[in-house]
């Protein structure tokens, strides 16, 4: 696009995670726990992902100076394929000033090319899939997702608890 | 001590057998070579033979105390430190007459830093030793850092008679002669030691140290004046240059040299060359080499010359004074940017210096089409980019004429009259309003990235700042934050709005949020603790600053070795502003403490310096020594420590209201009364300061080492609360620190204010007038100075200056009245209010000033003195949140209903202030 900003993306650490709050907070209708950014940049967290393959699933984008997008992906288990993994997108965000301007691809991009690249890792090796859940009043969201090869998949009712509508779909996109 | 009848080893006929000899030889070998342990047993053995052999008890206590010298100051250092002063006293005794004792007691006294009698020691060793080259080195270097200079230059020529083959002591001799004023005199020393060296000598090619001996040489010669030409020794310092060129190094520093002596023949076709060869060399950023060429353009006389090369920062001879047409016209030239190819001007030959681009902007009328033309663009430049600094730096354009020189307007209500300002604001409201409707600048078509915006209002934010329109400010700032809620700068913006404001602890709770965006950036932090420590939250701001101290203990203690000075004097006045007198100035003094200790410093340059032929540096160094105690950091200390004393010596006088009616005394009752009353006061003011500190007192002297034991070690920790220090005579402290800061910085006001308030109090009437006349010839609408003789006369009037003689009271008699335009007091305060009406921009501190003194000397205008104030409509001068605060107190405490009304006003003026 002729109009996309040209952003350095930069890795969360417990030294800056304040800006990802207020870059979440101005941007997703959902407020996060404490312990949501606390667990993401911890030395050890909760589900055992090493610090360094966090810092590569978390990013900043920054504009002249100044974060102003970020995407949190974590890594879970597979519910029906026991010892398989997928990348689970928690957050995807750009202040609105310097929405539309390819940002959010430039920070899905850094992950999916850091998943490739690193698809015998590991940490990575178990990883089938990567997937996320969508608001289905988000159009714009699930045209974004479908251009890097997302597809939609099952409708859960009820997902969200204070926004409205409640419903969202799951996109996912196989990796191997 | 029965002395030395006992002592068969005392007087001259004292050697020892030759194996206790050599034993003290080996002593000596230890100790130099600081195997103390050795050197101690050594000792001791002979001592087992001979116990009250002088020189051997003085080597053990020099060895004992450097045992004891380390940073450690805990009770066995102490220990170590006294018995090594008994051990060199005894041995002293012991011993009158040798050489050796008495160096070692100067080297004792030098260690605990009192030079005075470490010289008179070393002085009585070399009368017994006069020709010990030890001895006379150390000599030399105490007579050095004391600026004994004659002394000096005698000691460096007795070693350089003695040794006369050494290039140390030559250049050491010379430096004497150099310090002592006589160019001259040193320029020859020099030769001579040069003339010494053979033909083909290592000294004479290309190197460091040749280059440096080289360049010193050339810059004394410079000094040398000659009678009736002033200029002689400039002339022969740029033949000499040219003479010394093969074997400089410091190529810069020759051409810097070059350019000055120049400039100052005359010559500005050479010197226009020289600026170019500086600037080819990559000195297109230094604004001296800007303003020296522009001098050359405009062939300045002398002085011109000299005044330019003494500004600081970006100030050159066009931000210097206003320039006419014809100047203007010619600098333009350099510095503009043209089409013609051919022009090989600065901006063609430099294209890329921001240097050149920003001078450009000085040099054209503010009032031009082409300044706005160029201010546009280089604003939208800057505003595309994204630079904080860019606010600050248009400031400097706001340039007010005043005697032919140019001052920078900081009051708002001289900014907002500046072209320059009114140019900005207009322009930077014409790019929010279209960035904000098309994103792009005004009759442009280029989109903009979104962060263009944000620093378009970022700039208008300063703006308001430089205009003190707080509240305006802070509505722009707000909307910063909320379109990039990351940026840190932001946050530190309305922190400083929100300060300036009158609302200190939201500025802090803001800082801190912005601050914990980013735990890496020490700057934030700083700023974040400096805040906090205003807002008086002494606890937040240590817990802040200590992310950057050294963990573990209490942050004080590592700040203080780091001699933090900032930290230090925010937390002071913080104190202060709580009342903890004692605390504050305990923070206050270990400030000057640091700056004592930067003066220690210089002792280990005297003889580096020398040995390394940093010359040129060395010198500057000794100058910057000279003036340590007129740099802000210090007169801030030195200027808060006296106003502490100040109040602690006028505390008595409230509580104990009868003053004695002096005034119908005869001049000897009234000394009498007076001293009476002094010394009821001082016994009161010791048992209110601090009667714990008073008991604690005479142990202090005698007993140091007992009251350190039950501190804990670090010096931050003993006395904390300063009760040593506001136990000391406060009339005593305010003059030692008055007197240092009108000798160090007597170009400030405030020092010769302090130097009044101090000598009124100690009844030295005619130091006070003086202080009156320095403080006129600096400022003569100050009100500071117009308070004080309102002051001074009434002292005169309601007593006689009892301490004075009759001499002096003649002086006054003649002299005062002269500060009062030969009127009386009821008519100056007049004037000064006719004044006051005549401009309605009249400052407010002064129109508070006026007021009081029409209240304390004017019956029956308490109206008048109030609408002195209220009818300001606080559209004047000397407008900020402090001086409203000063005003509403003092009108509250003559009418309270006037106060509400004023508090109106200022609630209007600054509508986010808090705690009225």
């Amino acid at each position: 696009m002729s109009n996309s900003l040209n952003v350095d993306i930069g890795t969360i650490t417990a030294d800056n995670v304040e800006q990802l709050k207020k870059i979440n907070q101005a941007c997703l209708l959902i407020a996060y726990a404490p312990s949501f950014y606390t667990d993401l940049v911890a030395k050890n967290s909760k589900d055992g992902t090493p610090l360094e393959v966090r810092q590569n699933l978390n990013k900043f984008a920054y504009w002249n100076g100044f974060a102003v997008g970020a995407i949190c992906c974590k890594i879970e288990g597979i519910k029906d394929s026991p010892g398989r993994k997928r990348i689970y997108i928690m957050t995807l965000a750009t202040l609105a000033p310097y929405r539309n301007r390819s940002i959010g691809s430039t920070l899905l991009s850094s992950i999916l090319t850091y998943i490739q690249e690193h698809n015998t890792d590991a940490a990575l090796k178990d990883v089938d899939e990567i997937m996320l859940h969508v608001q289905t009043s988000n159009e714009d969201a699930i045209r974004f997702y479908e251009k890097f090869g997302f597809e939609k998949g099952e409708l859960v009712e009820g997902y969200y608890k204070r926004i409205d509508p409640p419903d969202c779909f799951v996109l996912s996109k196989k990796l191997r | 001590m029965s002395g030395k009848n006992d002592n068969p080893q005392s007087g001259q006929g004292r050697p020892l057998p030759k194996k206790e000899a050599d034993l003290f030889k080996n002593v000596v070998k230890f100790y130099e070579s600081k195997q103390y342990k050795k050197g101690l047993k050594n000792a001791e053995t002979i001592l087992k033979r001979f116990p009250n052999h002088g020189e051997t008890l003085c080597m053990k206590g020099l060895i004992v105390h450097s045992l004891g010298n380390g940073d450690k100051k805990d009770d066995a250092a102490l220990e170590k430190r006294q018995e090594a002063i008994d051990l060199v006293k005894k041995g002293l005794m012991m011993d009158m007459r040798s050489h050796v004792c008495w160096h070692v007691y100067g080297l004792l006294y030098r260690s605990t830093r009192d030079y005075p009698e470490a010289i008179k020691a070393y002085k009585q060793a070399l009368r017994i030793d006069p020709e010990n080259l030890q001895i006379l080195r150390d000599l030399s270097l105490l007579q050095i850092q004391m600026r004994d200079l004659v002394g000096f230059r005698e000691t460096r020529l007795k070693i350089l008679t003695f040794r006369p083959n050494s290039k140390i002591h030559w250049l050491s001799y010379a430096l004497g002669v150099h310090v002592c004023g006589d160019a001259e005199g040193a320029v020859r020393a020099l030769d001579s030691y040069l003339d010494t060296l053979e033909e083909g000598s290592k000294e004479f090619e290309r190197c460091f140290e040749s280059s440096e001996l080289a360049l010193y040489k050339n810059r004394v010669l410079s000094e040398v004046t000659e009678e009736g030409d002033e200029l002689a020794g400039v002339k022969k310092a740029l033949v000499h240059l040219d003479e010394v060129k093969p074997v400089i190094v410091d190529r810069t520093g020759w051409l810097q040299a070059k350019l000055s002596y120049q400039l100052q023949l005359g010559m500005f076709d050479a010197a226009k060359e020289t600026c170019h060869l500086l600037f080819e060399r990559g000195c297109t950023e230094d604004h001296r080499i800007h303003g020296a060429y522009m001098c050359a353009l405009l062939q300045c006389d002398r002085d011109t010359c000299l005044e330019v090369q003494k500004l600081k920062g970006t100030g050159t001879l066009a931000s210097m004074r206003p320039l006419s047409d014809d100047e203007r016209r010619t600098l333009i030239a350099a510095y503009e940017r043209s089409n013609d190819e051919t022009n090989n001007n600065l901006a063609a030959s430099f294209p890329r210096s921001a240097a050149v681009k920003r001078i450009y902007l000085t040099l054209l009328a503010p009032d031009s089409e082409k300044f706005r033309l160029n201010i546009d663009s280089y604003c939208q430049k800057q505003i595309s980019k994204g630079v904080p600094s860019l606010g600050s730096d248009l400031s400097s354009l706001y340039l007010m004429e005043s005697n032919n020189r140019y001052v920078l307007a900081n009051d708002p209500v001289d900014v907002k009259n500046h072209t320059v300002y009114k140019l900005l604001v207009e322009l930077v409201d014409s790019y929010i309003n279209s960035l904000g409707s098309k994103n792009t600048f005004p009759g442009d078509t280029t989109v903009c990235a979104p962060s263009t915006l944000l620093w378009a209002w970022y700039l208008r934010a300063v703006l308001h700042a430089h205009a003190a329109e707080y509240a305006d400010g802070i509505t722009l700032i707000n909307k910063c934050i909320d379109h990039t809620p990351t940026g840190v700068d932001f946050y530190e913006l309305k922190a400083n709005l929100l300060e300036a404001g009158g609302d200190i602890q939201q500025a802090a709770d803001v800082v801190d949020t912005g601050r914990d965006l980013d735990h890496q950036d020490r700057y934030i932090n700083n700023q974040t603790t400096k805040t906090l420590l205003r807002a008086g939250r002494e606890e937040d701001a240590k817990n802040r600053i200590s992310m950057f101290a050294r963990h573990e203990g209490n942050p004080e203690e590592n700040l203080y070795d780091m001699q933090c000075t900032w930290f230090e004097l925010e937390l002071a006045d913080s104190c202060r502003k709580k009342g903890q007198l004692g605390r504050s100035l305990r923070k206050y003094i270990d400030v000057i403490k640091h700056y004592e200790d930067y003066h220690e410093d210089q002792f280990d340059f005297h003889a580096y310096c020398v040995r390394k032929v940093t010359l040129r540096t060395y010198c500057e160094m000794l100058k910057f020594e000279d003036n340590i105690w007129g740099l802000p950091f210090y007169g801030h200390a030195a200027e808060e420590v006296i106003k502490i004393y100040l109040q602690i010596m006028d505390k008595p006088a409230q509580d104990d209201e009868e003053e004695p009616d002096y005034s119908k005394m005869t001049a000897a009752e009234r000394k009498k009364a007076k001293n009476m009353a002094r010394k009821k006061k001082k016994a009161q003011e010791k048992s209110e300061t601090n009667g714990s500190a008073k008991k604690e007192e005479p142990a202090k002297g005698a007993d140091n080492g007992n009251k350190k034991k039950v501190n804990k070690n670090h010096q931050v920790n003993q006395d904390p609360n300063g009760a040593e220090l506001l136990a000391l005579d406060p009339a005593e402290e305010a003059k030692k620190f008055a007197a240092i800061l009108v000798r160090h910085a007597p170009q400030k006001i405030s020092s010769w204010a302090l130097q009044y308030d101090v000598s009124v109090r100690r009844g030295k009437m005619l130091m006070a007038l003086q202080a009156l006349y320095k403080m006129r010839n600096i400022n003569s609408n100050s009100h500071e100075l117009f308070a004080r003789i309102v002051d001074f006369s009434e002292r005169l009037m309601k007593s006689a200056t009892a301490k004075d003689n009759a001499s002096s009271e003649k002086v006054i008699a003649t002299e005062f009245p002269k500060l009062m335009g030969n009127q009386s007091l009821a008519d100056f305060i007049k004037s000064a209010l006719n004044s006051i009406k005549a401009d309605p921009l009249s400052s407010l501190p002064m129109r508070i000033a006026v007021s009081k003194a029409m209240m304390s000397s004017l019956p029956g205008k308490k109206e008048e003195a109030l609408s002195l104030i209220l009818d300001s409509k606080l559209a004047c001068r000397g407008m900020d949140v402090e001086s409203c605060r000063e005003a509403l107190e003092f009108v509250g405490s003559i009418e309270p209903g006037a106060k509400e009304q004023l508090k109106i006003l200022v609630g209007a003026r600054f509508p986010i202030v808090k705690d009225l």
